[in-house]
């Protein structure tokens, strides 16, 4: 209202206004009965003197923006006036309730700073029926949440109340890598069913055979302290056996054991690979207390990044090579049998676990 | 990955909103946002109130799933559960006397429980463990179908503002001892009780609701009673026990109450009122009885007539009366003594704030008309007068009608409704 407007209404028509100043550093005036409406805005008002003039206009809490508080005070205006009747005042709330849901975060948020309780109440049921009945992928899509649970949290979720970031560190790594193992054996399997014809000598795979006799006792499956490691060991079990089944659709009976016996023994490996892996990190985890505190926060050790990567690439690699290629390097893998490489502050309980694993 | 440009919405509001918005969503919705981000893992964990009813079960045809799975789901719910929990609702039919309950309510007892609520299915009724007697911060207890047998050392809830009792079974004195060692209770309720003979004595006692079969009620010490609602069955041996009472009930039941604002009646309350004998003038004044509705009031019954007067004329601020009449075929079927309405009825007396009346079940015997008359005549502040005939009178219902255009009004702006069905 402008001077001149005030100056021509009748004094009995005069109402007090007070000062409002929203972060932003804007001011404006409120009716009084309406802003007294907030209990927040009341406290100022009564107990510091504060709104009386636009020097001394109440400082609104941050969360509170010009276009909040203007629909805070809608809201108020019309439930401040004491005549209306309870029909009224809901269909009013419905009315006001319709809007997109990022106003209505923000609406309760402000309503909140304010004090006012109603109209927090109002927002937070409306809320409550946007979540109600809404699968988690909708209503991560609705709140802009992000998918930051691994699998294993989804699936057994509040197991670890401790919440130590280390878990979840690890927790992260270890869904990472069983995706990308999947997905390594879903191509190998591929490539397994499309290998009918061997064409190695006879000589080779004798050669193979009996050079590698002492390995296949190194590579078992660790007993698994969680569950779903042998859950997940048993799916590359089954894919082996897939392997192993199309195998055996050879003729020749020689080169079928031996085929088996090479695709067990190499899908072994690249299990008791993994196995060593998560060995390794089930002893991280056994370990954690002999860890230095300050190197892992919440990013992953770089050292041990760079192993983890190291170790998945050659897996990769062997995965996706060629047979003969492949039978080369089991061979070499299978004599020489190198001990996996993980230091982390020369924890020395670590190397002592890798070089068991050779024999 | 997410875009960087679309920000969390509502993860970051204050715990108490959270909680706000968590708490009105069905239990298994809430416990779900635990997969939605690694912000939402434990949000839900620390909600103080938990209900568990019908929405939470998950439906199968296979009976003994359902209640496994229901028992798995609040176990673990509790489990994970972390800090207070004020309030612990279990509404079902699928479960009755179940072991885990037990262990629930231990859980419960020892986390500050303050509101519980356990509403079980029909079938063997659970008891009550002693765990339950322990929790000391008890203010409200709900009991459907349970066996309730409070230990000799237990003294009461001290803190229970709100109890209600519904098909519980439990001795009388320790119903009655139970109710005198809740010194803050507000609220009670009791339904479903077999010839109760009881005494109530709560200080501070503003809402009473009673159904059942009660043999004898005594309101000895309710100074504070606002509103009550009474339904009383009757059995051959109440009835019995009726005759032989002397001891006036009216008196006894509303003999303290003068605070009483509501005062709802159904089937033989006003029965029950009248038993006993007279004792001429009430001692107190409804000075705020407002709203009065008593149900199945048999106007053939002299005493109950009176009951209903006494109450009325001592009621100077009465707003509302709903009155509903009742064939009652047990009332002895003498000639109606008409001239008690001529001579002995109170006629000095002016229902000054009477607005509304409603006569339902009407039978149009003549102490219903000559009632609807006195109220007419003593009324001018009436704005509606509604009368519904019962269903079965069909042909007295034209005399009714005649009768009442020729009953004087005391109030011009009365409109008297004539409701057919």
């Amino acid at each position: 209202m402008s001077e001149v407007d005030m100056a021509v209404i009748k004094p009995e028509m005069m109402k007090s206004y007070i000062w409002l100043q929203t972060a932003d550093g804007s001011i404006q005036q409120v009716e009084q009965e309406v802003a007294m409406f907030c209990p927040m805005i009341c406290h100022e008002v009564i107990q510091k003197g504060m709104g009386s003039s636009k020097n001394y206009a109440i400082s609104l809490p941050q969360r509170v923006n010009p276009a909040m508080l203007s629909l805070i005070l809608d809201y108020c205006r019309f439930h401040q006036v004491p005549g209306r009747s309870n029909k009224e005042r809901k269909s009013f709330d419905e009315k006001f309730i319709r809007m997109d849901t990022k106003r209505l975060c923000e609406l309760t948020s402000a309503a909140d700073s304010l004090q006012l309780k109603p109209l927090v109440d109002l927002t937070s049921r409306a809320l409550a029926r946007i979540i109600e009945g809404k699968s988690p992928e909708e209503i991560r899509e609705i709140f802009h949440l992000p998918d930051d649970l691994t699998e294993e949290e989804k699936l057994e979720p509040l197991k670890n109340t401790t919440d130590d970031p280390r878990i979840r560190l690890l927790n992260r790594l270890y869904a990472k890598k069983r995706k990308e193992l999947k997905e390594r054996q879903k191509l190998k399997n591929i490539e397994v069913e499309e290998e009918r014809v061997d064409d190695r000598s006879v000589d080779d795979l004798l050669s193979f055979i009996n050079g590698d006799n002492g390995d296949s006792k190194g590579i078992k499956n660790s007993k698994s302290k969680k569950k779903n490691r042998r859950r997940k060991d048993q799916q590359k079990n089954t894919s082996a056996n897939e392997a192993i089944k199309n195998h055996n659709k050879e003729p020749n009976g020689l080169n079928q054991v031996c085929h088996s016996a090479e695709v067990g023994q190499k899908v072994r490996a690249g299990v008791g690979a993994t196995s060593n892996l998560h060995d390794v990190e089930d002893d991280i985890f056994d370990n954690k207390n002999e860890l230095d505190d300050g190197d892992i926060d919440d990013e992953i050790d770089p050292a041990l990044k760079e192993k983890i990567d190291r170790e998945v690439e050659d897996f990769a690699r062997r995965l996706n090579s060629d047979w003969p290629e492949r039978m080369q390097e089991i061979l070499s893998f299978g004599h020489e049998r190198k001990p996996v490489h993980f230091s982390l502050n020369g924890n020395g309980s670590l190397r002592r676990y890798a070089n068991s694993e050779q024999r | 990955m997410d875009d960087v440009m679309s920000r969390d919405l509502i993860s970051d509001l204050p715990q108490s909103i959270i909680e706000s918005i968590l708490t009105r969503l069905p239990i298994r919705d809430a416990v779900r946002t635990s997969i939605l981000s690694s912000k939402w893992r434990y949000k839900w964990a620390t909600l103080t109130q938990l209900v568990f009813d019908e929405k939470c079960v998950i439906l199968s045809n296979d009976r003994c799933k359902v209640e496994d799975g229901l028992v798995n789901f609040i176990t673990r719910t509790l489990f994970l559960h972390q800090g207070p929990i004020h309030k612990f609702q279990l509404t079902t039919t699928h479960l009755q006397c179940c072991p885990d309950i037990d262990q629930w309510l231990l859980f419960l007892s020892r986390n500050d429980i303050k509101e519980l609520v356990l509403e079980l299915g029909e079938g063997e009724w659970f008891r009550v463990p002693s765990c339950l007697f322990n929790c000391k911060k008890l203010t409200r207890l709900d009991l459907f179908r349970c066996e309730f047998d409070p230990p000799p050392t237990f003294k009461g809830f001290l803190c229970l503002k709100s109890l209600n009792l519904h098909q519980v079974l439990v001795s009388p004195e320790a119903i009655e001892s139970l109710i005198s060692g809740c010194p803050l209770l507000e609220s009670l309720a009791l339904s479903y009780f077999d010839s109760l003979a009881l005494t109530i004595r709560a200080p501070n006692l503003k809402f009473l609701c009673l159904e059942g079969e009660f043999k004898d009620i005594c309101l000895e010490n309710t100074p504070l009673l606002v509103a009550m609602s009474v339904a009383m069955y009757m059995t051959d041996d109440i009835a019995e026990h009726f005759e032989q009472s002397s001891t006036c009930n009216f008196n006894r039941f509303l003999g303290g109450v003068p605070r009483l604002e509501r005062l709802i009646g159904h089937i033989y309350f006003t029965k029950f009122l009248s038993i006993g004998d007279d004792l001429g003038r009430l001692p107190i004044t409804y000075a705020h009885l407002k709203v009065v509705e008593l149900n199945q009031v048999s106007f053939e019954d002299m005493k109950e007539i009176l009951v209903v007067l006494r109450l009325i004329t001592n009621s100077p601020n009465l707003r509302e009366l709903q009155i509903s009449g009742s064939s009652n075929t047990l009332a002895a079927i003498d000639a109606p003594d008409l001239d008690f309405w001529e001579d002995e009825c109170p006629s000095n007396c002016t229902f000054k704030q009477l607005r509304v009346v409603r006569m339902t079940d009407m039978s149009g015997v003549p102490h219903e008309m000559e009632f609807i008359k006195f109220l007419l005549a003593n009324s001018p502040a009436l704005e509606t007068m509604s009368i519904s005939p019962c269903v079965y009178v069909m042909d007295g219902r034209l005399n009714m009608l005649i009768e009442l255009l020729r009953f004087r009004r005391a109030s011009a702006q009365a409109e008297i409704l004539f409701i057919q069905d």
